[in-house]
């Protein structure tokens, strides 16, 4: 699903220059529940973002879904996000004027589906969140948990392939936090999507597949994870 | 299309200062439209005397100074001259303490149905006006000044000639903006013979050339006519005259086109503070849905429609209130006023006007829109991502 | 205790582009008003000037004005007569007759224009003692020899002085140019009444007399006397009335001014108020901190309409310095401004902004600002301090 080779990224602040990816080389299966882990400045983040589509690398090759993103244009990585990838942030950041359901079929504007086709996905995606009944509510009018499964719900709802989360449980307690992570390990069981999320909160460990660390940059290491051990990869 | 919802809800994200926004707009759009009516609406007054096949026969000196009134016989013979009637300026006032309230003209009753056509009177309103020695055909805006109307009897005193005289109304004339009033030229020579007064002179001749090919031809027969004499005339066609007796407004007219613009200006400053401030808030959720996939074109396109659509609906607003209100203001001023100045508040706002202010709103709304929203549009993801969350 | 005025300067300076934004729309209004207005006190200016508070204008009854009206030659004779006017050192009363005609003058770019053409005796100059001959010399009668007034040379072609001008149905030389500090006698041109009346072929030759009178004298009474005259229909004006009156040609430009600073104006305060909006809610937590140092809410809502009353004024300042640039630049391309006056004549006006023509545009800037500060600042003062510290 995911294929990295060598990939390498560089920020420059000021007169200084960043090493946010060193020669990193990954691979991702199909159908696997992924934790970036690793301190502030590890570049998981910078990974992430390379992996989706939202950063291109300045050396090395990035393919995703048999698709090498090297080879596109702003636009098609435009619509490779909007076919391929469905994102997650920390501060979910829905869109405050519109109700939950309209945030859910925001993706679906992309698509040449009917109006009556999108709300209906959208309302499926609510379902699988577990919300169905909160469609209407303003942003706003959710709690944290309920609106990061909005935003869950919102990148299902085009049958995205690959979610990609970045802090997904970062804003949340403790109970929200397990409750979303349980639902993305959800979504790669029964759904068969491939997840990616980063993270430093310990608790992501015993739901994923697979733990990478970085750090400065580097890859340091890639172990299994507690789903893993529970064998409860399908 | 699809967009649209989007588009809406933005706007209704901060109320307060869309509707500000939209306020400031639709009152400068409005007063563009008043402003613009004036420069309009001497255009009108111009284009309403399009007579182009009436020409008007005066003193090359100037409009005050007279012509004898045996050049009427010479020019009704012209060739191409299918009629002509003498004007007198009466001077004639209601109230002397008033002063002259409207144009009030002595005329040659036979062919003046010739002449004015363009008037819409029945045949036989001309008849009564020729049959009845003391009859006088109003314009209808002069009878709603004065409260008058058909077969009242009233009585004018000139500050011309030493006389007073008493005329009969015989007939209402439904052209709009002009306070006019005729009577025969007949009455008022047998009044000023009365009172041992010589009236052999004219102020000016209007006459009606049958084909419009030849309009040029005949004025300059006719002023070859008189090339030689005492009185040197000058002929022009109906709107040239009407475009000379305003000249002198042409450059209050300018100035007034300046302050609309730098009005229109406002407009754009106004407009543009909105849209920077309401992008500038939202470089977050723009970034997000870049990361969904939508395409850097579609962001730029919806925030584009954001200002332009407030800026339209608000313009729209605008020229609306500007074309209600003026309306309602339209009979405050008097478009004949001596002077000339009234004519720039023959205030319509004219469809043409109303296009524009709207084309003009749209037109700032996507101005103003168009650097912030280009900004935000290319601004790179993950960049966003990274300084934002 | 007071916050600081820097507090209001440097909070406005911080907002860069925004504040300048609004200061551009204030400015943009001043302009616009400004350029009206001091048409509008242009035009007074000169009308006002014209007048001289010794003198009366005698004309028909019913006339507006000297160029509508005919006034009779015995009314003229005997009217010199009457008490309360004064007399020159030979004993000569100060009563000017003139007859005024509105012949067709052409401007450089050939526009048609009705000038003010006034006949007149010697002893017109006595009696408009404020106008008198700048370049040249005054006119010789009978001779053909014109005097113009200041504008008239700029603005008609071939009008100038030693030029010889087509108007009427003769030729007239050009011997003098006539100043009247600013005054409307210097949109006219003077010549020999009797040659004018011959030139335009009036039996009665005369329009109006201006009449002086003596030092001491009753006004009142002489008009009155003059006007009770069974003789003659006579009105007899004191010549400031006269102008002023003539000031009604205004009335449409008063109309423009008002609507332009009501919709205008009206447009600014929302400009403004959306911009203090802003202020206000980027500040949330500068107010917070403010209010809980222990700043009441009246410190805040003032520091607010403060800093909005500041960019009002720097609005104003930057738009009365382009109105006045502007309205320079407009004389100086348009040759001054033509204003049609009740005569059907042309009044050139120079446009100038004056200092009490931004007396108007300035109140109504500080409405803006303060209009505009008010609903912001309230609403600034009405955060109570934790809530703001947590909004931040």
């Amino acid at each position: 699903m995911i294929d990295l080779v060598n990939v390498s990224r560089l920020y420059h602040r000021g007169a200084d220059e960043i090493h946010a990816l060193e020669r990193v080389s990954l691979h991702v299966e199909r159908q696997r529940f992924v934790a970036l882990m690793g301190p502030s400045g590890s570049g998981k983040s910078t990974l992430l973002n390379v992996l989706a589509g939202l950063d291109r690398p300045d050396s090395g090759d990035v393919t995703v879904a048999n698709q090498r993103l090297n080879d596109l244009s702003e636009d098609e990585l435009a619509a490779f996000r909007a076919h391929t990838v469905g994102f997650v942030f920390q501060f979910f950041n829905l869109i405050p004027v519109l109700s939950a359901v309209e945030n859910v079929e925001l993706p679906l504007l992309l698509t040449n589906l009917s109006r009556a086709e999108r709300r209906q996905r959208a309302e499926t995606a609510l379902r699988v969140v577990g919300l169905a009944d909160r469609g209407s509510h303003r942003p706003r009018e959710l709690s944290g948990g309920e609106q990061q499964r909005v935003a869950i719900a919102r990148s299902i709802v085009t049958d995205a392939e690959l979610i990609v989360a970045d802090e997904p449980t970062g804003d949340l307690d403790a109970k929200n936090a397990e409750e979303i992570l349980s639902l993305l390990q959800t979504l790669r069981r029964d759904f068969g999507k491939t997840v990616v999320i980063v993270t430093h909160d310990p608790r992501a460990e015993k739901w994923v597949d697979e733990v990478i660390h970085l750090d400065k940059g580097v890859l340091l290491e890639t172990r299994p994870g507690g789903a893993a051990r529970a064998g409860v990869a399908g | 299309m699809k967009y649209l919802p989007l588009v809406i809800r933005n706007l209704g994200r901060n109320k307060i200062r869309s509707l500000l926004t939209g306020f400031a707009i639709a009152i400068s759009i409005a007063l563009v439209c008043i402003l613009r009516t004036m420069p309009a609406g001497l255009d009108n007054i111009i284009a309403r005397a399009s007579g182009t096949t009436r020409i008007s026969t005066h003193n090359e000196a100037g409009i005050v100074y007279s012509l004898p009134y045996a050049y009427l016989a010479k020019v009704r013979a012209v060739p191409g001259v299918s009629a002509a009637i003498s004007w007198n300026w009466f001077g004639g006032a209601v109230d002397v303490t008033k002063g002259v309230e409207f144009a009030n003209f002595a005329v040659d009753p036979d062919q003046l149905a010739q002449v004015y056509p363009d008037w819409n009177l029945p045949q036989s309103a001309f008849d009564d006006f020729a049959k009845y020695r003391n009859a006088a055909l109003v314009n209808q805006a002069t009878l709603d000044q004065q409260k008058w109307k058909v077969g009242d009897e009233v009585t004018l005193t000139s500050t011309v000639f030493p006389v007073s005289l008493t005329f009969k109304i015989v007939g209402a004339i439904p052209q709009q903006g002009n306070t006019t009033f005729y009577f025969q030229r007949e009455y008022l020579a047998q009044a000023l013979q009365d009172a041992g007064v010589n009236f052999d002179t004219t102020g000016m001749i209007w006459s009606r050339v049958d084909d419009p090919g030849r309009v040029g031809a005949v004025m300059a027969q006719i002023d070859e006519l008189f090339h030689n004499s005492d009185a040197v005339t000058t002929s022009e066609t109906e709107s040239s005259f009407v475009g000379n007796f305003f000249s002198s407004i042409k450059q209050i007219v300018a100035i007034i086109q300046i302050v609309a613009g730098v009005v229109t200006l406002c407009i754009v400053f106004i407009a543009a503070n909105t849209a920077s401030m309401s992008i500038r808030e939202r470089v977050g959720e723009i970034a997000i849905l870049k990361a969904m996939g939508f395409r850097k074109q579609t962001i730029f396109a919806t925030l584009l429609a954001e200002a332009g659509l407030l800026a339209l609906v608000a313009g729209a607003a605008g020229a609306l209130v500007a074309w209600g209100g003026l309306e309602l203001l339209h009979s405050k001023f008097n478009a004949a006023q001596p002077g000339g100045m009234g004519a720039l508040t023959s205030f319509v706002v004219s469809g043409t006007i109303l296009v524009q202010a709207i084309f003009v709103s749209f037109f700032i709304g996507i101005l103003s829109g168009w650097i912030p929203a280009l900004g935000a549009s290319r601004r790179s993801v993950a960049q966003t991502l990274r300084e934002v969350f | 205790m007071a916050l600081p005025l820097s507090y209001s300067w440097r909070s406005m300076y911080a907002r860069g582009t925004r504040t300048l934004f609004t200061v551009a729309v204030i400015a943009l209004v001043v302009v616009a008003i400004t350029l009206f207005w001091s048409l509008i006190g242009s035009l007074k200016r000169t009308l006002v000037a014209s007048g001289s508070p010794y003198n009366l204008v005698v004309m028909r009854k019913g006339a507006t004005n000297d160029g509508s009206s005919q006034v009779p030659l015995e009314a003229y004779q005997a009217i010199r007569f009457f008490e309360g006017i004064a007399k020159d050192a030979q004993g000569n009363p100060l009563v000017s007759p003139e007859l005024v005609v509105q012949p067709f003058f052409h401007t450089a770019s050939g526009a048609r224009e009705n000038v003010l053409v006034r006949g007149v005796d010697p002893v017109a100059l006595q009696v408009h003692d404020e106008v008198h001959i700048a370049e040249g010399r005054m006119f010789q009668p009978s001779s053909g020899e014109a005097v113009v007034g200041k504008t008239i040379a700029q603005r008609y072609a071939g009008a100038q002085l030693g030029k010889t001008v087509h108007f009427g149905t003769g030729n007239w030389k050009i011997v003098g140019v006539l100043e009247s500090g600013g005054s409307t006698f210097e949109s006219e041109v003077w010549v020999d009444a009797r040659q004018l009346a011959d030139d335009a072929k009036r039996s009665v030759p005369y329009s109006a007399f201006r009449v002086r009178v003596a030092p001491g004298a009753d006004m009142d009474a002489l008009a009155r006397r003059i006007e009770g005259d069974q003789r003659w229909s006579l009105q007899a004006k004191p010549e400031l009335d006269y102008y002023e009156s003539l000031m009604s040609t205004a009335k449409v430009l008063y109309f423009i001014v008002a609507s332009l600073a009501i919709f205008a104006g009206m447009g600014a305060i929302f400009g403004a108020t959306n911009t203090m909006y802003a202020a206000v809610q980027a500040r949330i937590s500068e107010i917070g901190t403010l209010r809980a140092l222990g700043f009441s809410r009246g410190t805040i809502l003032l520091a607010f309409l403060v800093e909005s009353i500041m960019i009002a004024g720097v609005g104003f300042a930057v738009g009365a310095l382009a109105a006045a640039l502007l309205a320079v630049a407009i004389s100086a391309s348009l040759g001054g401004v033509g204003l049609p006056a009740l005569t059907f004549t042309t009044n050139v006006v120079v446009l100038r902004v004056a200092p009490q023509d931004l007396v108007m545009p300035f109140l109504l800037a500080l409405l803006i600002g303060l209009l505009g500060g008010l609903f912001p600042a309230a609403a600034a003062a009405r955060l109570r301090p934790v809530e703001a510290l947590r909004k931040a």
